[in-house]
């Protein structure tokens, strides 16, 4: 059958925006990578030159031989020379100078090519998938990362890496997966689906969008330039007045996390805007999918909580550059605000790693049920009560960090009370499980895998919220076992199961099942295999971040390394599948609804049409109500047909 | 539930053209990983104690390096078959006596904790300073304590004081500075036991130009710090 999946020109409403009729631009307007790397390589010049010309005369820079301004100004105006070549400030300046804009990118999915990926685009499909390539990338360096930490904690004593190497790589890990797998699921899946499972045509903001997607290899690359400039010694956390201490690695830290915080910023806002004004008729907010409400209350979480991360990097930064003294000590400042305002952004983070991954669990276990979500109004209250909360739980970070002592039982009440609504969330899950004949399918096997490993973490993160416990167990492996088991057991489970379930949708192309599955059980069971030993390995002591440890030790560590190294092989097979079935050897579904979801983001043609819905459904009844009489969750227009689940788009094409 | 779709051209390619494309990017993946991981193993320079029944190490602690990276930074340099070269990682005999011999060149201040005077870990709990045997030595003399040689590890903890500030003659760059300038002389033995490696440092805050003097050379490994690897 052959189906029309062309944008009728009527659609467009006569404002150029995402979707509108081509146009093209001159070549030194059009932007691309190359211009991108041209502008940051020029950037860097510019901004390295004006830092020393600034502060070359500098005593500090004089006495310690390192001009932190230089470098600081060099990543800046690279990272902005990288946007203008991707063609990111062409639009605003062009307002600016009162240029009128009268041609927009866009190109109907019929006719994008493999370049349309490598732009800074408005479509915000697109977007997310250069999200989800840029992410697994992320994700696969930061783990190639914990696979050289792992090797040299093989032996007690330093055995593979130069001494003053592995605080680097630990550092550069645990930054990595922190801050770049901040979107992890919110850049591929949220930029990609909301929209469509709200029944909008685009993003509110789209070029805010694709700059959040934009600014985060700029941060990717800046990060990992640390290494050439010694690294940086305090982890993920940054902690004052070390960082200020620090070599230029550290530099490269506190702009690349500053960078990301930017776009944590702007991209939540968008999904925001959008769900707020963009909603199809009939799309109430109680019959918003799950999954757009874990977007939203995560947005809201960064729109809120990443500022703080922002300002604390810049008044570090300034700390380092034109030695202000916010926080030295002998200067009136204070290294302990760098932790108040790292964790008031850094707990709520928690749960912008965590809710993101109870969103795609909810979403997708009525599919696999085929039964109504179970207390539906439960699960929102439940994200947006622990979105609430996790502005007031930061400082159990700082139990063993001279914190007020009268403030411990405050926070351990406020942090053990965050465990209901986490509960609650956790609970309808479960609901929604009951008496269920459930679908063993890939993405199914994921949301099992992640609820099993979520509730170790869960349980774990308990013990670490009591002021007693946390005292024994602060600094050591126990902490690292428990925030893996919540993060990449919960967040990266659920990650998968959205790649392997919302694929088809967003290529065409559906991975191979039988790798999934291999892929699945050899990751489960190496991640607790991995992970579970490392409990055992902190209560006997062994601290973090520190590659010399007691002898008696190295069997447990030996297993763990080596438990590790097959997570590998299990992150490989999905490398594999992806690679071999998205690029090389497309695998195309029979039936466009793959997996017979009731979701708006099926109810188009597969992959979506520029405008996502020739026309906007009207919204009718709730998304999961399967097994009931409730009929479809939109009604398209009359003749529509191509729109209707079930709908085979590719043959003939 | 699934067709090879291979009659088409993906993303505008052919299969060969698709196949290309993976890999090149393998190819330049490869390359940038092989980069990072070369850098990351790349060890520095390791001076080798002589074994003989002596089994001296000697070094120098100098107030600038004058070359690599960081050449106003305090460093220490160590000699190898005569020949003095930028490095803190040692490599000593296990279970022998080990001794040092330290050119301080460098000045000094009063230490934050009067403790820090006593000598610990080394053979008879001494050191020699410029020929005297002594057990403790007093910080707030003139130039203080330039730095302090300690292995935690181990336990050993040796003050160094510092150059006179009356002094007129003190070391510049280049390195190594040659005995004719000030400094004092530090000697002591410790015993080595089980092989292992074990980090040595400077407790005196001295990275001039950061905050509170701990950051920079103190921070950095080959500067104020390094390996002590005691082998079989």
């Amino acid at each position: 059958m052959a189906t029309d999946i062309s944008v009728p020109a009527s659609l467009d409403h006569g404002t150029p925006g995402p979707g509108s009729a081509a146009g093209r631009n001159p070549w030194w307007r059009s932007g691309n990578i190359a211009y991108g790397l041209v502008g940051a390589v020029i950037g860097y010049s510019i901004g390295h030159f004006l830092g020393n010309w600034i502060a070359s005369g500098y005593q500090q820079v004089q006495g310690s031989g390192q001009n932190d301004l230089a470098l600081v100004l060099g990543y800046l105006v690279a990272t902005l020379g990288w946007l203008a070549g991707l063609g990111a400030l062409n639009y605003p300046l062009q307002k600016l100078v009162g240029i009128q804009v009268t041609s927009e990118e866009s190109e109907d999915i019929e006719h994008r090519k493999l370049g349309a990926y490598f732009k800074y685009t408005l479509d915000h499909k697109v977007v997310g998938v250069q999200y989800l390539f840029g992410m697994l990338a992320y994700f696969i360096m930061a783990g190639l990362f914990a696979l050289v930490i792992r090797s040299e904690l093989l032996s007690a004593t330093r055995h593979l890496l130069a001494p003053d190497k592995y605080l680097e790589v630990v550092g550069e890990h645990g930054t990595m997966m922190m801050m770049m797998m901040t979107s992890a699921i919110l850049g591929p899946f949220g930029n990609y689906f909301v929209p469509l499972m709200i029944g909008a045509r685009r993003m509110a903001y789209p070029r805010l969008e694709a700059l959040s997607f934009w600014i985060t290899p700029a941060a990717f690359v800046v990060l990992l330039s640390g290494l050439l400039v010694g690294g940086f010694p305090t982890g993920w956390t940054g902690y004052a007045p070390l960082s200020v201490e620090a070599t230029m690695g550290q530099d490269a830290y506190l702009v690349a996390f500053g960078l990301m915080g930017i776009s944590m910023i702007i991209g939540g806002f968008n999904i925001i805007a959008t769900v707020v004004n963009y909603r199809a008729p009939g799309m109430t907010w109680m019959r918003l999918p799950l999954f757009v409400w874990a977007m939203f209350v995560t947005s809201l979480l960064m729109a809120l909580a990443a500022p703080i991360l922002v300002g604390g990097t810049y008044m570090t930064l300034m700390d380092r550059t034109v030695q202000t003294a916010l926080f030295d000590v002998n200067h009136g400042g204070s290294s302990y605000l760098w932790q108040d305002l790292y964790w008031f952004f850094g707990h709520p983070e928690v749960y912008i790693l965590a809710l993101p991954g109870f969103g795609i669990a909810l979403e997708l276990l009525p599919v696999f049920a085929r039964k109504p979500a179970f207390a539906y109004r439960t699960a929102v209250a439940g994200m947006v009560g622990v979105g609430m909360l996790s502005f007031f739980v930061w400082q159990h970070h700082l139990f063993a960090s001279g914190m007020n002592s009268d403030m411990r039982p405050v926070i351990m009440l406020t942090t053990e009370m965050i465990s209901f609504p986490t509960g609650i969330i956790y609970l309808t899950a479960i609901g929604t499980l009951w008496r269920a004949r459930l679908r063993m399918t890939v993405p199914m096997l994921f949301i099992i895998g992640m609820l099993f490993n979520f509730l170790i973490g869960g349980i774990s993160g308990v013990f670490l919220s009591d002021v007693p416990t946390d005292a024994v167990a602060h600094g050591t492996f126990f902490v690292m076992a428990h925030f893996h088991y919540t993060i990449m057991g919960g967040y990266m489970f659920a990650f998968f199961a959205g790649i392997y379930y919302w694929l088809p949708k967003m290529t065409g192309h559906q991975l191979s099942q039988r790798l999934g599955k291999w892929h699945f059980w050899v990751l489960f069971i190496a991640f607790n295999s991995t992970f579970l030993p490392l409990f055992a390995i902190g209560e006997l002591g062994m601290p973090r971040r520190v590659f010399e440890y007691q002898r008696a030790l190295q069997g447990l560590n030996d297993w763990v390394s080596i438990s590790a190294y097959v997570i590998g092989i299990g992150i490989l097979i999905f490398v594999y599948n992806f690679v071999k079935t998205v690029v090389i050897d497309p695998r195309t579904p029979l039936a466009a609804d793959t997996w017979g979801s009731r979701g708006l983001e099926w109810f188009t043609s597969t992959p979506p049409v520029a405008t996502n819905f020739v026309h906007i459904p009207e919204v009718v009844s709730g998304p999961y109500e399967y097994g009931s009489d409730a009929g479809p969750m939109a009604v398209l227009d009359a003749g529509a047909t191509e729109l209707r689940p079930g709908a085979t788009v590719h043959e003939g094409n | 539930m699934t067709q090879i779709d291979d009659s088409k051209a993906q993303l505008g390619l052919p299969r060969s053209g698709r196949l290309a494309l993976v890999t090149g990017v393998l190819v330049v993946v490869g390359a940038a990983l092989a980069f990072t991981f070369a850098y990351l193993i790349s060890y520095p320079s390791t001076v080798v104690a002589a074994a003989t029944a002596s089994d001296t190490v000697v070094l120098q602690s100098v107030g600038a390096i004058g070359l690599g990276n960081h050449p106003t930074w305090v460093s220490y340099m160590a000699q190898e078959n005569g020949n003095w070269v930028h490095s803190t990682v040692l490599t000593v005999p296990a279970n022998s006596d080990v001794h040092f011999k330290i050119y301080q060149y460098d000045s000094g201040s009063p230490l934050r904790n009067p403790y820090m005077d006593q000598v610990a870990g080394t053979v008879g709990g001494t050191e020699t300073l410029n020929g005297q045997v002594v057990r403790i030595v007093n910080d707030n003399a003139d130039g203080g304590i330039g730095h302090t040689f300690a292995i935690p590890s181990l336990g050993v903890y040796v003050p160094m004081p510092g150059i006179s500030s009356l002094q007129t003659n003190a070391c510049s760059t280049p390195v190594p500075c040659a005995t004719t300038f000030d400094h004092n002389t530090v000697e002591f033995t410790i015993h080595t036991g089980a092989p292992g490696t074990f980090t040595w440092q400077c407790f005196v805050p001295c990275g001039l130009g950061f905050l509170i003097g701990n950051g920079g050379p103190m921070s950095t490994f080959g500067y104020m710090g390094g390996y002590l690897k005691v082998v079989a």
